[in-house]
């Protein structure tokens, strides 16, 4: 594989080159942050008309009462989990691929988890009450209940959020230290000094931060099963046509995999041509990922078309007719464009000379994460609206409020991505550099 | 260990076998020393690292912790507000499981986190003893405390080693 190694790249210029990305923002940079604050302002008001006149300002209402906040939840959490795969599933098994784009994939966990952790609160409602969800100690001795999915849920995408922020901070400490030796501004100086914690390189401290790493990316590989299997069981333990299945929780991790790798390809593929990191992050990097993408969407594909065949092979009238309602009911686009986008357009990918097209992998990245979204509409929507009473059946339009709390949901993670990129290394200086042999007077005794 | 080590003698290596013959030439000799790198790697762990690093043990603890808190707290809620859904049993253990498992990894994350920073001496910003910030760059950093009527012959030794530069500051 082509490598920063054999680009003869030095440690100097890993250094260099990385830093180079936090020099003063350009007029882009604070286009794109406003942008992304206006978004934000956008779905901050729309949250705010919610609150001030209820619920019914969002389209939810019987018997789709799960709508698109939680779609875009689903979505939001998916999104992150292959931030934790690449950091620290690949980290265990050793894959140097991961090394230039695992900074980005992480930072990418935890700003989609802090946009995910925004639905609940906004779907419960009366988000002044949403620490009813923690169990905490009270006069009415007053429990959740700990059988439930949803308790469930809250610990689970809390631990996920904990522990990717933690694994995520402990590796940029020593990279944080790097920026604080070349800053030029005091303001960086002082930021950098503070974040880097006092990190120094020193040998005990990197035996210990090594031991600490490995330690971590252990604890984090069990929440990339853990977590959206979790997520899948807020449905799958429910007795809804077309979610009650065992199939769901391997089905929305591969998923989840499938979509995070899309969105890392998304955002690494701009930020390789506009901080020149072409040295660093090279093709091979993105045919490796394209080959992930391949194999995640061949998992998601045959999930779908196991739910088929498992409502037919069941005899169970609500089963079926859930499974025809898919294809030819009343949200048959959302059905179709999930499969041609998750199922039919990855399959180009086969093709060598496309998994190394920069142009149509961007292309393709934001088709499957289109894709991946309406999938968790597909779940959502068609099951909640043709449960088994006919009497009971409808349909469901979201609201303008929806529609902007969802677009600054995007611009809310847009926001931290675009801030993170300016004052932190996004690309792993340390890791980069313990891939590369170490500079030695006498080569033969080097690099093993 | 030798003397008041009131003195600490650095030396700057563009090359890892450089540092490392100064490395060996420090523990020969019987002085304190620290080695300053730009990245972790395997050769200086093995001159420098006696034992492996003993924070597995606060992640073996928090974990341990986890698992026993997030039962607990899932039994102990169940048992104070029993409230029967669909037959279940008041303590199900299956459903408490998820509890218990996620708890076992926070508390385990913390508690390396925590062990981490206790064995790193981190934060600390001021403590930084011989330091350049070229160490977080591309060269290589021996730190050698030492009497200051040994200051030149360690200064030798280190130059001796392929330092590209030795400099001499106040030691502990």
């Amino acid at each position: 594989m082509e490598s920063a190694e054999e680009n003869n790249v030095t440690y100097k210029d890993v250094n260099d080159i990385v830093l180079k990305m936090l020099e003063p923002p350009t007029v882009g940079w604070y286009v794109l942050l406003g942008l992304c604050i206006s978004g934000v302002a956008i779905g901050a008001f729309c949250f705010s008309q919610q609150l001030l006149h209820g619920m019914g300002m969002a389209g939810i209402a019987h018997p789709i009462m799960w709508g698109v906040y939680i779609t875009n939840f689903v979505f939001w959490v998916g999104i992150a989990h292959s931030g934790t795969l690449i950091s620290a599933v690949l980290y265990l098994f050793r894959a140097k691929f991961r090394m230039p784009i695992y900074r980005l994939a992480e930072a990418m966990t935890v700003f989609a988890v802090m946009t995910a952790g925004l639905f609940p609160l906004i779907h419960v409602g009366r988000p002044w009450f949403a620490y009813w969800l923690m169990p905490y100690p009270n006069e009415r001795a007053l429990w959740p209940n700990f059988r439930s999915p949803l308790l469930w849920d809250v610990f689970a995408v809390s631990t996920y959020f904990t522990v990717s922020a933690l694994f995520f901070i402990v590796g940029l400490v020593p990279d944080i230290a790097a920026a604080r030796d070349a800053a030029k501004t005091k303001f960086r100086k002082f930021l950098y000094t503070i974040t880097s914690l006092g990190w120094t390189g020193g040998h005990k401290n990197w035996s210990h931060y090594e031991a600490a790493y490995l330690l971590f990316a252990a604890l984090a590989t069990p929440l990339v099963v853990s977590v959206h299997s979790v997520v899948s069981w807020d449905f799958a333990v429910g007795n809804v046509p077309g979610w009650h299945a065992t199939i769901f929780p391997p089905y929305f991790v591969a998923g989840a995999i499938f979509s995070g790798v899309a969105m890392v390809v998304t955002l690494i593929i701009p930020l390789r041509s506009i901080f020149g990191l072409e040295k660093l992050v090279t093709k091979d990097h993105f045919e490796c990922m394209s080959k992930l993408i391949m194999l995640t969407s061949g998992i998601v594909t045959y999930a779908y078309v196991t739910e088929f065949y498992t409502a037919w092979y069941s005899n169970n009238l609500f089963e079926r007719y859930q499974f025809w309602f898919r294809p030819f009911g009343e949200f048959k686009a959302a059905f179709w464009g999930m499969t041609f986008c998750n199922c039919i357009a990855p399959l180009s990918l086969w093709w060598k000379p496309l998994r190394t097209n920069i142009t149509y992998l961007f292309i393709l990245s934001i088709i499957i994460n289109i894709g991946m979204w309406l999938e968790r509409f597909n779940i959502i929507f068609t099951s909640l609206s043709r449960e088994f009473i006919p009497a009971a059946w409808g349909g469901y339009n979201f609201s303008w409020v929806e529609t902007g709390i969802t677009i600054g949901a995007f611009c809310w993670f847009g926001m931290w991505m675009t801030l993170f990129l300016k004052f932190f290394p996004a690309v792993a200086i340390t890791e980069i550099k313990m891939i590369m042999p170490a500079p030695m007077r006498k080569p033969a005794a080097g690099h093993h | 260990m030798k003397g008041d080590k009131d003195k600490a003698v650095v030396g700057v290596f563009s090359y890892l076998d450089d540092a490392l013959s100064a490395v060996e030439f420090a523990k020969g000799s019987g002085y304190e020393y620290k080695v300053y790198s730009p990245v972790p790697n395997h050769h200086l762990e093995h001159a420098t690292c006696d034992s492996r690093s003993p924070v597995r043990m606060f992640t073996l603890a928090g974990a341990l912790f986890g698992i026993t808190a997030g039962f607990t707290l899932a039994i102990m809620c169940s048992l104070d507000y029993p409230l029967r859904v669909s037959a279940k049993d008041i303590v199900s253990i299956p459903g408490f499981v998820v509890i218990g498992y996620e708890c076992t990894i926070l508390f385990g994350a913390i508690a390396t986190l925590t062990g981490l920073c206790h064995l790193t001496r981190t934060p600390n910003i001021f403590r930084k003893l011989g330091y350049d910030p070229r160490f977080s760059y591309d060269k290589f950093g021996v730190v050698v405390s030492c009497p200051s009527s040994d200051v030149d012959a360690v200064s030798k030794g280190v130059e001796d080693s392929g330092a590209e530069e030795v400099n001499v500051e106040n030691g502990l």
